[in-house]
Formats: structure tokens, C-alpha cells, sequence
């Protein structure tokens, strides 16, 4: 294929994923779009994924990858948010700097980083604050994903509480401001950096540099990441370089204005009337999606079907996954894998049954999580202006033939 | 049989390529995603594509004039992109016009 052609394919694959029109209901919230295509462009480390972007990257993961406990490194969904991303790091040079309110500064080189420190290893879900934005009616700011924004992984690194003691924090010290080296176009544009009380560091908050057994793919972050298990992922700071230790909290862009909610109970608001006062997003509710079988599937007739899928929250853990096949009137417990993994990994389902009416069926999963939180009815979630956490029970439509 | 091995552990180590070490310089692809052409696009191409693809614009899905106002404000005051006012209604007029909603707010 000519360079030109594979070009003229790809955008027109891009443009289908672009403007899907649709005749929904004004303000009442529905499934996100998860039909869209995988383009054919592979990005570095990355097998072809829905792509909503090139600068900066942002690729999505296909709903079929979510059978799966873990989400291989190359099929990670991937969201930057500056146009200069460093392409090539020299090792040798590389450091972490730990500056600010410590009595000593240190600058880590990966080396030091593996050899010199506790290694620790996390299994935890990553998901953007905006996966499944498409959902939202009226259309919210933002990319409008499907429910691919998000993976787990088993991240290894060190906790960034041990690093702090080896710089040894000063008396008066609250906030860590935590920074990647994206770097935006104008240099006035702020950076995009991670505030963190020092009460929020629990031994769960590393910083990582290996996912899944292998290095931190470049476009997830290499060569270091913060993991902040439970919590959304712009608090997951990518490629590392700069962390500050302060008394005061600098007010930022993106914590105190991008990825923000309505500050109060719903969390919600409406386009005529947006709620004056928001906090940032943090923990993550309790969610599941289904990954087989996909949408417009056809089932036998009297065959073993089954259903697989993923389910998470913000730590709590999963309790049960329930299924129904019938709108939502009777439900049934799913197969829970062991939850080895921990509390903060995908919890995989799997439900047996046989299709025994021809036609259109609705399949519906439902997560619940150790504190009794559940999923709402997609048209139950109230609308907010950026469009984030999304949670609503993943419903699919399948046909039995 | 321990040859056999060693030869196929060999292979599968050759084609596993170890591409998390960024020793290359890394390149992220061009997208030539789907824009669309009209007036206004050349002032979109200058002023926008400096810090982001056209798939952000057209991945944002269709919006009101109210909206595509806003974003480009957010670039101005929080993103500090140098848009003139002249700039800023004529990006505003083309992006209503290609991915908008058809409403004012």
C-alpha cells in the first residue's frame, strides 16, 4: 500500500469514529459508544487501537480486551495532555529530583531506584476520570470515550513514602506536587503536575517502573509513573522527573479546573445551570463492562453461552457481579475469579446460559462492591459538565439465532 | 531435545523485541484525521494545531457555539495559546459551523 493510501484509509476509519449521530433522548444518560473501529496505525509498543488523537497520543483499548484480569501493556489505553512528550530519555542521565521542604535533596537514577530501595509490587486499575464520557447527553466537554479509558496492571516499583523518608521531610510540610516532563508548546501553559497531601501516601502509592513483568511502555509513562491505586488516573502522574515537598498547595490547572465535579451530594448538575463550586475527582466508583460477547453478537439458539467481563471500585473491592436477561427485573450472581489480585485489580466474571427465545436479548451486568455501593441504571446518572465517572450497569445487545 | 530448547527459546527471544527500553528515539505516527475544509480553516490550522491534532477537535463530538466559545476561551486563559479576538470568532464561526449542534448554548 502506497504511504499516501494508507494515510487516506486511516482517516477515513478516524472520521467514523468521529461523529457518531444519534437520536438519544436530550439529558438522559445511555451506553457509551463502544462500537468504534481500531484504526489501523499501530503507535509505538501499541497494537492498533480506537484513536482519538496522535498529539498528544490518545488511544483507547477495545471492549474485547475486557475478559481479561490483566490488560497487556500493548493494548493499555494511553491520554497525555501536552504536544512535546520527550522521545528519547538517556538512562545514564536520567534522575527523579526530590526537592522542596526535605533536608536532604536527592536525584534518583533508575538504577538507584531498583537497587537502593524496598521493591514493591501493586496489581490496580488505571481508568481515566472521562472513560465513557460518550454516555452523557447532553454531549460533555471532553474526548468522548467509550468505556475502553481504562486497564490493570501489576505496576512494581517503590513506594514514594520510603523515598520521602530517605529525603527526610521537614517539620510543616503538607503537599508533594508531583510532575511529568511533557512539556507543553507555550511556556507560559501551566504543567501538568499532581498535588498530594502527605496523609493521602499510604504503602499503596508507588512509583513504578515496571507493568506487567516489563518495562513501563513509553507511551504508559516510561521510564517511571506514579500509581495511586484506587484513585482516577490523572493522578497517575507519567514520566516522572520532579517532585516538590511543600507547606503550601499551589492551585492547578488541571487538579482545580479540568478534571473537576459538582461539589455537591449527586455530583451532578445541568447545562443551564452548572453548579458553582467543584472538587477534584478522586476515588473511583464501582464499575463493570462487559468484554464477550460484543454488541450486535449472534447466539445460538439453545446453546452454552457465556457472558465474561470486568468489574472494579475504588478499593473497597468487588463483591458480586450480577447479571440480567431479562431488563433488569431478575438478577443473577455471576462466577467471581479468586480475587488473588487484590482489591484494587479487575475482579473477572463469567456467566453460564443457554438462549432459549429467538430474537434481540439484552444482557445487563451489574456490579457491587464490599461497602454495598452498586451501579446505577445508566439513565439514572445525572449529568456533569466534564462528563466523568461514569458507572452505569454496562448493558449490551446481543441477537439469538 | 535440550538443543531443540535452546533453539526455540532462542527464537522466541529474538522476535520478542524489547521495546520498552527507549535506547531509539521514539516515533509517535501522524493521523491525518478527517477535517473538515471551509472558511476559517486556515486560522484553525495555525492557531490550534500547535498544540494538539484535529482528532481533539472532532473527537470532542458535535457542540453549541456556547461550547466551541468556551474551549477556545480555556485556551486563551488557562492554556495561554497567543489568539487574537479577530482569531478567536473566526475559529469559533468554523467550528460551529463544521461540528457544531446547531445550538447557540
Amino acid at each position: 500500500m502506497e504511504r499516501r493510501d494508507f494515510f487516506k484509509k486511516a482517516a477515513v476509519t478516524a472520521g467514523a469514529a468521529a461523529l457518531g449521530t444519534s437520536a438519544l433522548e436530550a439529558g438522559v444518560t445511555h451506553q457509551p459508544n463502544n462500537n468504534r473501529k481500531i484504526m489501523d496505525i499501530a503507535f509505538p509498543e501499541k497494537r492498533p487501537l480506537i484513536t482519538y488523537s496522535d498529539r498528544p497520543p490518545l488511544l483507547e483499548t477495545p471492549q474485547n480486551v475486557f475478559t481479561c484480569a490483566l490488560t497487556p501493556n500493548d493494548q493499555f489505553f494511553v491520554r497525555w495532555h501536552m504536544p512535546d512528550i520527550p522521545t528519547y530519555i538517556d538512562m545514564d542521565k536520567f534522575t527523579i529530583s526530590v526537592n522542596g521542604m526535605v533536608k536532604k535533596e536527592l536525584k534518583i537514577s533508575l538504577k538507584e531506584l531498583k537497587e537502593d530501595y524496598e521493591q514493591v509490587e501493586v496489581t490496580a486499575v488505571l481508568q481515566c476520570g472521562g472513560n465513557s464520557r460518550s454516555a452523557f447527553t447532553p454531549t460533555a466537554g471532553g474526548i468522548q470515550w467509550g468505556s475502553g479509558a481504562m486497564g490493570c496492571a501489576q505496576w512494581k516499583g517503590v513506594r514514594l513514602r520510603d523515598i520521602l523518608d530517605r529525603a527526610g521531610v521537614k517539620k510543616g510540610a503538607e503537599w508533594l506536587a508531583v510532575q511529568g516532563s511533557e512539556k507543553a508548546a507555550y511556556y507560559e501553559t501551566p504543567n501538568f503536575i499532581r498535588e498530594l497531601h502527605l496523609d493521602e501516601l499510604d504503602d499503596h502509592v508507588i512509583i513504578a517502573y515496571q507493568m506487567n513483568g516489563e518495562d513501563l511502555p513509553y507511551l504508559n509513562g516510561f521510564p517511571v509513573r506514579l500509581v495511586v491505586p484506587g484513585v482516577y488516573s490523572d493522578s497517575w502522574i507519567k514520566m516522572i522527573d520532579n517532585i516538590t515537598v511543600s507547606d503550601k498547595y499551589q492551585n492547578l490547572f488541571f487538579m482545580d479546573h479540568a478534571y473537576v465535579v459538582p461539589d455537591n451530594e449527586c455530583e451532578c448538575e445541568t447545562p443551564e445551570k452548572l453548579f458553582p463550586k467543584t472538587k477534584p475527582i478522586y476515588r473511583m466508583n464501582v464499575k463493570s463492562v462487559i468484554g464477550y460477547p460484543l454488541n450486535g453478537a449472534k447466539l445460538t439458539l439453545k446453546s452454552q453461552a457465556v457472558i465474561r467481563g470486568v468489574a472494579f471500585d475504588g478499593g473497597a473491592g468487588i463483591k458480586d457481579v450480577l447479571i440480567s436477561l431479562d431488563g433488569g427485573k431478575t438478577w443473577d450472581k455471576s462466577l467471581l475469579d479468586s480475587g488473588k489480585l487484590g482489591r484494587y485489580a479487575y475482579r473477572t466474571f463469567r456467566y453460564s446460559f443457554r438462549p432459549d427465545k429467538l430474537g434481540k436479548l439484552e444482557i445487563m451486568a451489574k456490579a457491587i462492591n464490599k461497602l454495598g455501593e452498586e451501579q446505577p441504571l445508566s439513565k439514572d446518572i445525572k449529568w456533569n459538565h466534564g462528563g466523568y465517572k461514569y458507572n452505569g450497569i454496562d448493558v449490551i445487545t446481543v441477537e439469538v439465532v | 531435545m535440550t538443543i531443540i530448547k535452546k533453539i526455540i527459546l532462542t527464537t522466541l527471544l529474538a522476535a520478542t523485541p524489547m521495546m520498552a527500553q527507549v535506547k531509539e528515539k521514539i516515533e509517535v505516527p501522524y493521523v491525518a484525521f478527517p477535517v473538515k475544509m471551509g472558511k476559517g480553516f486556515e486560522t484553525v490550522q495555525a492557531n490550534c494545531l500547535m498544540c494538539h491534532s484535529f482528532g481533539y477537535i472532532i473527537n470532542q463530538g458535535r457542540q453549541s457555539r456556547a461550547f466551541w466559545k468556551g474551549k477556545i476561551q480555556k485556551m486563551i486563559v488557562h492554556f495561554k495559546a497567543p489568539i487574537t479576538d479577530k482569531d478567536a470568532k473566526i475559529i469559533e464561526n468554523y467550528l460551529f459551523t463544521h461540528y457544531g449542534n446547531g445550538k447557540e448554548k
